[in-house]
């Protein structure tokens, strides 16, 4: 076991350093530090200011360590990002860690109703759509599922400002607040928009894993035994299905960190996606290549958690 | 055995239980909801509800140069002069200063401006203060503190983009120079405060404070244009305390997020990505010192004939400021922002074009909005928008000689800005005629430039002189092929663009468009790497100077790294820019820039669009708004009526519930099959 | 060699493409386990078949292009330029700005229209067809789709059947690739990738291509991996047939089910991420996705412009359900077992 532990968490270092790799590659080779320097300080800026932009930013130096040894961004890139010390914004100096301490919040309060309430949602109809399997509303389900997946978020979102927002006046049509009281009608709309636009896919899987699950020998045993079709669902296939879920929703618990990037852009929500779509539009390098790491890092830190707790309850794992 | 058995339990119970927390859910949202996105306030607090798009990249006073950034540095940071709140055009009235300066022109050729300070001014509270002596929180402003602030105009390390005009005071570049040489040559130096290295130096030799209230600006060649800059947040005292203090580290913010003035508001939250708020300041001179009546602290009582009939005269001479708070809240999408306007949410906005046949019928307010209490204020402000070429171009350049030129002339003359303000503005905006603005001396109205003028058959004609005949390159056999560089890869800018693109295709002119964001088009221009290309350019100052110098050769984008991206060099328009930029306005001047259009007329660097008409609205609980033009905060001007405000948001924002609830029948009515299944099942 | 234009390699690709097509449709039919595959997923969606095939054939009637045969008072076209069949049919259709479905007059204003009542789907903001516009977008959203998948696809295949045959230091190696690049954000992957190579529909492509070939790469690896173990593979190791060779004819046509199922899956999910590029202002001129960001705030209008919003919305919706329906049907037909969607 402990040599298993030691083997997984090693590779995952290892594929942090590749992904850091990658960063590089991306964010000094392709577009060189003279042009973040330019992108950031605009066309005016005379060659001795885009010097000294430089050198607070830590970007005067050469890029590979054949170059010089001791003094080369490569290996400053890594120490950096490994000891997240994310530096100074590209766009306008201001320092990363702190911005992206300030966007966790607001993220957290939209992503993570969105998981639960996602679930909450697409479970219980995914069993409805299972229970009445091979019926016309197994069937509708399905095709409501696929329907909902075909609709660009974009065009959820329209539909939902203008709708709910600018015609029925329910809720501000867009906007934040983080104190407590006004943070739910801020969430609301969001909320819709992203349960809508999740729960085809969602639905879709959860039945897969229902109907995969009610096929198997121990659900014709109760069958057999005369246990009532509904009991069967709740009691056999929900509790045997509990693993794929589990799966499925600890996969996603990363990506609550990185937020939803359509949904705080569109309704303004201060959270890490809007960071990032700022990022873009600011050419804010230093910002984005952070937002991908650390993605990344909790994406891979997920999947290590996930790994190693498949090998405690399964011991072939340790195997394969 | 235990566990398993709770397991099942707690499995079943899941469905049904979730089921409940969803029927709970749905039908709280449409009982508990208000589209009232603000919390409540303190009663008859007077705040104003603003918005904007981007926070931005700084607030230091010598590097702000952007209107995101002025709607908060022209709050928090006073000048010693500003303008007339209601007289257009615009003129210049005493505001930290007790006078307008006084002009000397000294025996040498120099000429020296004398500015008095008023006494006992205090810079607003804040903590930087305690750096001087503990627990202090603010001091007087003196002369001084401005000599500072023009000596980091010119430090190179503050990089301030506005070097260039400053550069007219004696001694500017030699002193930016002395610090840089000195930093590089003695670490010593460059370790220690600014304000230190700056006294060391012995400051700007042109820079002189005579006593503590006196400030003398000496130019070493004549610069009238130079009064407008000390309007302009660029030269407002600032505190060597809080450049020192505020450096980003030990928790304390940046000096570039954390302004410290002499204002009539403090910037008392800044969080960039969600809102920031403006509090009054209980420091403002206008607000400690009401028995002065200075002008730039008093309600004026002049204006124009229109301000009295829009109760914008009402005021007059009462003491600035009525508005408590301003709460700017992000708003990055048009029409959000522009609904909430409508809901009454924020007391003023823009039009956005999509709402504008709602708003505006017949030039005037449409009776939906008459009806709502919204009054409009219409601008035309002092901007200019144009079309270029660039000059080093082969194609369309100087080095395609009179061919180029008539090609460029072809092409001036196909593009209808009445056309393109009709399907994009509304019809807002008026069709640019030469780069100078109405409002700006040397515009005139009769002007009518003959290579604007729409004229397709003549463009035709003009296309084969040019050796283009119906648009084919005799080189290719194909359709001439051009390269239009935009800054907007957004579709509607992309729309917009093809709007210019048909109206070359009617010459047989194949134009590509290539669009990168503003940061990339920025670095084409400087590479030279463009050929055809949209831009614009607003005032900083009301003056031609301000205009005609994007044509001037010495600010080639290319050779010197100027705002003329066109790189376009005409010895004769070189000659006379030199002797209009620093001449008096008068017939002398007016003749000058008058040869000047005519050399556009025939060269055509620019295809001119348009200089943009502004549109405002507000809603009837706020009052005196009247649009500066030039970008300028007018904060301390307004005011607003809370109770209305109130009642009308009520009247307004009464949700419609109906739909939740059929729309929670229609889910029971799906789910209620399911459920009694479940439990006949069950029994 | 020969220096050729734009349009005659369009028109040479267009024409491979039916080739191509054909002999596929051929070799389904020989072929007894694809014929009867071909036959139930077409008992099973038979419109959603037809309104692909709808979309396809407008992709393949815009892409046939020659020049000359304008009309000498057609204003809004390029001397000598070369159209495409769609192109011909919409010429001198422009109109000054917007008008209503079939409306005679313009919508603001009322001006009369060049030619009244002519467009079934109204004009955009520029005068545009709006049918015209929109049948334009199936090529733009097919070229995504095909040349996305053209490019991932291969490159799965050459890495994951590479490294589940051979393993050792390739399998290795490609493994901790895949294992890198799955970990890092899709979109936010995607998004720098292409601020890297510049806006243009081949940088697009690309860069969904690198993006999204990994998932189809671990699946090939992990079905070439027990292909490899399997009696016939290893009897033809033992007669001495080269490596290649039972790559190519014993692994990789176990692998064509997948491929169809994988290409078609990913085909909407493409399809759709162009439009988040698209209102990230990084997207494919032409699109779908450019329409609905551009026409996006005309709901605001009052009167309300919906026409433009409701035909490109309406036109992506179609081919990405018909697709997604197909994709469906095709996976249940072809391949009950070892595929699950992902969630």
């Amino acid at each position: 076991m402990g040599a298993y532990v030691l083997r997984r968490l090693s590779y995952g270092i290892g594929v942090v350093f590749g992904v850091l790799f990658l960063l590089f590659i991306l964010f000094f080779t392709v577009t060189k530090p003279d042009d973040i320097a330019r992108r950031a300080l605009g066309e005016k800026a005379p060659p001795e200011v885009i010097e000294q932009w430089k050198i607070n930013h830590g970007y005067d130096r050469p890029l590979w360590p054949w170059q010089d040894w001791d003094d080369n961004l490569l290996f400053d890139h890594y120490e950096r990002m490994l000891t997240f010390d994310f530096g100074l914004s590209d766009a306008d100096d201001s320092p990363i860690t702190e911005r992206i301490a300030s966007g966790v919040g607001p993220s957290l309060s939209l992503t993570v109703p969105l998981l639960v309430l996602g679930i909450l949602v697409a479970i219980p109809l995914s069993l409805l759509v299972a229970f009445f399997r091979e019926t016309y509303i197994d069937r509708m389900g399905v095709f409501l599922c696929v329907l909902a997946m075909s609709v660009s978020m974009l065009l959820y979102i329209i539909g939902a400002q203008f709708l709910i927002g600018k015609v029925l006046r329910w809720y501000p049509i867009s906007g934040f607040d983080s104190n407590l009281l006004m943070l739910p009608r801020f969430l609301a709309l969001p909320l819709i928009v992203g349960v809508l636009s999740g729960v085809g896919g969602d639905v879709r899987f959860y039945r897969t894993v229902f109907l995969e699950e009610s096929s198997r020998d121990f659900v014709r045993t109760a069958r057999a035994k005369g246990a009532s079709e509904a009991r069967i669902m709740t009691r056999h296939v929900l509790r045997n299905a509990m693993i794929p879920i589990l799966t499925n929703v600890v996969l996603a618990i990363p990506f609550l960190f990185t937020g939803a990037l359509l949904l705080e852009a569109f309704f303004g929500i201060p959270g890490l996606g809007s960071i990032t779509v700022d990022a873009i539009a600011a050419n804010d390098f230093s910002t984005l290549r952070t937002m991908v790491f650390i993605g990344s890092l909790l994406f891979i830190l997920g999947q290590i958690a996930t790994d190693l707790s498949y090998g405690l309850v399964d011991p072939r794992v340790r195997f394969e | 055995m235990r566990a398993r058995s709770e397991a099942e339990g707690a499995g079943g119970r899941v469905g049904l239980l979730s089921l409940v927390i969803v029927c709970f859910v749905m039908s709280a949202f449409p009982s508990g909801c208000s589209n009232n996105p603000y919390p409540p306030t303190r009663e008859g607090e007077k705040v104003l509800y603003s918005s904007f798009v981007d926070a931005p990249r700084t607030l230091d006073p010598a590097r702000a140069y952007n209107t995101r950034a002025h709607a908060i540095t022209g709050a928090v940071y006073d000048t010693l002069l500003k303008y007339h709140f209601l007289k257009r055009p615009l003129e210049l009235i005493p505001g930290l200063a007790v006078s307008l300066p006084e002009k000397t022109e000294l025996p040498d050729g120099r000429v020296r401006y004398r500015f008095e300070l008023r006494r006992d001014l205090l810079f607003a509270d804040d903590a930087c203060f305690g750096l001087d002596r503990p627990g202090q929180r603010t001091r007087e402003v003196v002369a001084a503190d401005i000599a500072f602030q023009l000596a980091r105009i010119a430090d190179a390390e503050v990089g301030s983009p506005v070097i260039e005009p400053f550069s007219n005071i004696d001694g500017f570049q030699e002193f930016s120079r002395a610090l840089t040489a000195r930093r590089e040559a003695d670490p010593g130096f460059a370790a220690r405060p600014v304000h230190e290295q700056y006294a060391e130096l012995g400051g700007i030799p042109g820079v002189r404070t005579p006593s503590s209230h006196v400030l003398d600006v000496i130019l070493h060649r004549p610069y009238p244009q130079i009064r407008y800059w000390f309007a302009m947040e660029f030269s407002t005292p600032v505190p060597w305390e809080a450049v020192e203090y505020y450096d980003g580290r030990g928790g304390r913010p940046r000096f570039d997020d954390h302004p410290v003035g002499t204002g009539p508001y403090v910037l008392s939250e800044y969080s960039k990505r969600s809102r920031y708020v403006l509090e009054r300041s209980k420091n403002w001179y206008g607000v400690r010192h009401p028995e002065w009546k200075a002008p730039a602290a008093t309600y004026p009582s002049e204006g124009e004939e229109e301000d009295r009939l829009a109760g914008r005269l009402d005021y007059a001479g009462r003491t600035l400021p009525f508005i408590d708070r301003v709460e700017v809240r992000r708003e990055k999408e048009s029409i959000p922002r522009f609904n909430k306007f409508l809901q009454g949410y924020y007391d003023a906005s823009g039009i956005i074009k999509e709402s504008f046949d709602k708003v505006v019928q017949e030039d005037a307010l449409s009776p939906e909005m008459k009806a709502r209490g919204i009054a409009l204020e219409k601008a035309v402000s002092p901007d200019v928008f144009y079309i270029g070429f660039n000059f080093d171009d082969p194609v369309v350049g100087r080095a395609g000689g009179e061919r180029s030129r008539k090609l460029r002339q072809a092409m001036s003359r196909v593009i209808d800005v009445e056309e393109f303000t009709r399907v994009f503005n509304n019809g807002r905006g008026v069709p640019a005629q030469s780069p100078i603005p109405p409002g700006i001396y040397g515009y005139d109205p009769d002007y009518e430039n003959p290579a604007r003028r729409v004229d397709l058959e003549r463009a035709k004609q003009l296309m084969v002189e040019a050796g283009y005949p119906g648009g084919i390159d005799p080189e290719t056999g194909e359709a001439l092929r051009l390269t239009f560089d935009s800054a907007d890869t957004s579709s509607a800018g992309l729309t917009k663009v093809q709007f210019y693109v048909s109206a070359w295709k009617r010459l047989g002119i194949d134009v590509r468009v290539e669009a990168t964001n503003y940061n990339q088009f920025l670095e084409k221009l400087r590479n030279g790497a463009h050929q055809v290309f949209e831009s614009g350019w607003v005032a900083d100052y009301p003056d031609p100077e301000n205009f005609l110098f994007l044509l001037w050769s010495q600010m080639g984008k290319s050779k010197f790294g100027g705002p003329n991206a066109t790189n376009f060099s005409n010895a004769r328009f070189d000659e006379l820019f030199v002797s209009m930029k620093t001449r008096e306005n008068g017939p002398r001047r007016m003749a000058e820039i008058r040869e000047m259009l005519r050399i556009l007329e025939h060269e055509r660097p620019w295809i001119e669009l348009f200089h943009r008409e502004e549109y405002s609205l507000y809603h009837g609980w706020v009052r005196n708004v009247k649009p500066m033009g030039i970008s300028m905060p007018t904060y301390q001007y307004r005011d607003l009526d809370p109770v209305l405000r109130a009642q009308r948001r009520r009247e307004w924002n009464e949700p419609i519930v109906w739909p939740a609830w059929v729309l929670l029948g229609a889910a029971v009515l799906v789910v209620l099959p399911g459920i009694r299944t479940y439990l006949k099942e069950r029994q | 060699m020969m220096d050729l234009e734009p349009h005659v390699i369009s028109n040479l690709v267009t024409g491979a493409l039916l080739v191509g097509i054909a002999l596929i449709a051929r070799s389904v039919r020989r072929q007894r386990l694809w014929r009867e595959a071909a036959t139930q997923l077409w008992r099973r969606r038979r419109i959603a078949i037809l309104v692909v095939g709808v979309y396809l054939a407008i992709g393949l009637l815009d892409s046939i292009a020659w020049k000359g045969g304008v009309p000498e008072d057609v204003v809004d076209v390029l001397p000598n330029a070369p159209l495409t069949l769609i192109d011909r049919a919409f010429l001198g259709s422009r109109e000054a700005s917007y008008s209503a479905p079939f409306a005679d007059v313009e919508f603001y204003g009322g001006d009369p229209l060049r030619n009244p009542g002519s467009h079934p789907l109204g004009t955009d903001i520029l005068g545009r067809d709006v049918l015209y516009l929109s049948l334009k977008g199936a090529r733009v959203a097919l070229l995504i789709g095909g040349l996305t998948s053209l490019i991932a696809i291969p490159l799965a295949l050459f890495f994951g059947v590479g490294a589940g045959y051979f393993g050792g230091r390739f399998d290795d190696g490609v493994f901790f690739l895949i294992s890198t690049l799955a970990s890092m954000p899709g979109l936010l992957l995607l998004i720098a990738l292409i601020m890297a190579m510049g806006r243009g529909t081949v940088s697009v492509c690309v860069a969904l291509g690198v993006t999204s070939w990994v998932g189809f790469c671990r699946l090939s690896r992990a079905e070439t991996l027990k292909l490899r173990e399997l009696d016939y593979v290893a009897a033809a190791r033992a007669l001495g047939v080269t490596e290649i060779r039972i790559v190519l004819r014993h692994i990789l046509p176990n692998l064509a089910h997948l491929i169809v199922i994988t290409f078609v899956l990913m085909f909407s999910g493409l399809v759709l991420s162009e439009v988040v590029l698209s209102w990230l202002g990084i997207g494919v001129d032409g699109s779908w996705g450019q329409m609905i960001d551009s026409a996006r705030n005309e709901l605001s209008r009052e009167p309300i412009i919906w026409w433009n919003i409701a035909a490109a919305g309406t036109a992506l919706f179609g081919l990405v359900l018909a697709v997604n329906s197909v994709g469906d049907a095709i996976r249940d037909v072809l391949d009950p077992r070892t595929l699950k969607e992902a969630p």
